[in-house]
């Protein structure tokens, strides 16, 4: 029999704001959700700040976590992995595991939102040490120091007077095998450049970059600033190498403007790790039978034009289940795949 | 043509200068009330070096000068402020940078402190300048044909030797009765003269002068103090 149902799968911001959207159009949507609480990554992982506006990330999170709980149409179900799945648009099964008890799900259509995770830097190919060297961090653990409003060097618990970037581990590689840009690591770099700037003013912040890629308003609201009001160094050069000098860290590199090779200190460097499909989009992606491209991410299939539907009828892949996202790649595209989930149930189930 | 020498970028050119040093200048360079609207920040595009008619004589880059200050990095700063900053034109070809940064003008603020607190480099690069400032302070806005020292000025071609050597031969072979003239180029009134040597005394000029060249600031003196002696100004004095 036909479900008016739409499963939403992921509840990080994609997830949210699909589900928000279906139910505010009167449409019947099931939200599940693998961890016990709503938010995704930028909940999980501790974001301090959203790119580009630096607002609290817990507090525009809590708002679309808040949009979708004790809502009228929607069946928030937490704890809840998708574990299976049979049927054909208008008529899917879908069968999770909710608090280790396995349950079925009916739906008419499905939104995948699955995610990302963040590039692990024990897989880059420079020698950066992330694994060897204390004050050698990721994006991630930046964002958590900066969120406990305590940024230290790892190592001995002091004030840096040097940090800095570099970008691009992770991406745009073809050793590592990930040629896609991360799309975000530039904004988000500069963003906490310029929280490391004001938590920190005596800091000096160099970012080492291939290109910055700063699209849009971000130039001016991110880039700009970064360099104008808190003197943050962008200096165009890869470091290839970090070596430890005392307590402090080397990082060799070549200056390509200024045509000169570099062995600057640093006090902590931060690895720009960029963006990988999550275990749960490869999982689930296998689950539907949707194709996958040659980075694990979901394939879908319009093109510029349709970002949100993929080979299987029923079934539609928003955020970053699709590729490297920003936030409003996130929602945008959520919003596209709540109006076409739904055209797809009513051309299905007629009203 | 081949440029003239390589400007040395190395981060130890002046090592031996202490970094406080090197920091005071360079926050006199920023005290300067044109700084925030010379200097924003810097794409390191390299669109004023494409336009810039000494970057294609000299191993010169407004773009370094820009990033260079952009970035603070007080020890390229330095080492540009001695090595580089005089190899540009100030014409200013450079004031279509995206951002707003003048690079030209930014080299306007690092020559004036260059000079104003006497650095050696600032010496060396307007000795070839003597000429032109005397005959221009002592004879008042004139260009003339024998201001130009024929060593200092590579850019303008080998020629400038030869015609130096015989100038005179050189400018009466010329139609026109009024170019014969080798010292002068017109008659200054007295009363602009003297207005000038005021200006000039009243506005710190020849204080700068002293600083870079005391030599040219002793002659001027001589020149001057006289000059404005037989026109009354008896208690007028440069030191």
């Amino acid at each position: 029999m036909a479900s008016d149902n739409i499963l939403v799968i992921g509840g990080g911001p994609t997830g949210m704001e699909a589900a928000r959207g279906i139910a505010s159009l009167g449409y019947k949507v099931t939200l599940v959700e693998k961890r016990p609480r709503l938010g995704g990554t930028p909940d999980a992982s501790q974001y301090a700040a959203l790119t580009p506006d630096l607002r609290s990330a817990e507090e525009a999170i809590g708002e679309m976590v808040d949009a979708v709980t004790n809502k009228p149409n929607v069946n928030l179900m937490l704890d809840t992995t998708v574990v299976g799945s049979s049927g054909s648009v208008g008529n899917f099964k879908v069968k999770a595991i909710q608090s280790g008890k396995e349950i079925t799900i009916d739906a008419g259509a499905v939104i995948v939102c699955t995610g990302f995770t963040h590039f692990d830097p024990g897989r880059e190919t420079q020698k950066y040490g992330y694994y060897e060297h204390d004050d050698v961090i990721t994006l991630v653990d930046a964002e958590k120091m900066l969120k406990a409003g305590n940024f230290v060097r790892p190592s001995n618990g002091e004030k840096p007077k040097r940090v800095c970037f570099i970008q691009c581990v992770g991406s745009r590689d073809r050793q590592i095998g990930n040629e896609y840009c991360s799309k975000v690591c530039c904004g988000i770099s500069s963003k906490q450049a310029i929280e490391i700037r004001q938590v920190v003013p005596d800091c000096k912040v160099f970012i080492f970059y291939i290109d910055m890629r700063m699209y849009g308003y971000w130039e001016n609201e991110i880039y700009w600033p970064a360099q104008e009001k808190y003197k943050v160094n962008y200096v165009k050069g890869i470091a290839t190498e970090i070596v430890k000098k005392g307590d402090q860290l080397i990082v060799k590199g070549e200056d390509t403007t200024l045509r000169r090779p570099m062995e600057v200190p640093m006090d902590i460097v931060i690895l720009a790790v960029g963006m990988e499909p999550s275990e749960g989009t490869k999982k689930v992606a296998d689950i539907f039978g949707l194709k996958k491209n040659k980075y694990g991410f979901i394939e879908t299939t319009g093109g510029p034009l349709n970002t949100v539907s993929t080979e299987v009828p029923g079934v539609f892949a928003a955020g970053a289940s699709t590729g490297p996202s920003d936030l409003e790649d996130c929602v945008s595209s959520a919003g596209a795949a709540a109006m076409k989930a739904i055209a797809s149930l009513r051309a299905a189930v007629p009203a | 043509m081949a440029a003239k020498n390589t400007l040395d970028l190395s981060m130890n050119k002046y090592a031996d200068v202490p970094y406080e040093e090197k920091e005071r200048l360079f926050e006199e360079m920023k005290a300067d009330h044109r700084w925030n609207h010379v200097l924003y920040g810097c794409y390191e595009c390299g669109i004023c070096v494409a336009a810039c008619p000494s970057a294609r004589f000299y191993d010169f880059s407004p773009r370094v000068i820009a990033q260079a200050a952009a970035r603070e990095d007080v020890d390229l700063v330095y080492t540009l402020m001695n090595d580089s900053v005089w190899d540009c034109s100030q014409c200013f070809s450079c004031d279509r940078c995206p951002r707003q940064n003048s690079p030209g003008q930014i080299i306007t603020v690092m020559r004036e402190v260059a000079v104003k607190n006497g650095l050696k480099t600032a010496k060396e690069a307007l000795e070839g300048y003597g000429r032109i400032i005397y005959k221009i302070m002592s004879t008042g806005t004139q260009v003339s044909p024998d201001m130009l020292q024929p060593n200092a000025f590579p850019d303008w071609g080998g020629h400038v030797k030869d015609i130096s050597d015989n100038l005179d031969v050189w400018r009466k072979a010329l139609p026109p009765e009024t170019l014969h003239t080798t010292e002068t180029g017109w008659q200054i009134t007295d009363k602009t003269i003297i207005e000038l040597y005021l200006i000039w005394h009243m506005t710190g000029v020849m204080k700068l002068i002293e600083g870079v060249d005391e030599g040219l600031f002793m002659i001027l003196v001589d020149v001057m103090e006289e000059r404005l002696e037989e026109a009354g100004y008896d208690n007028i004095s440069f030191d």
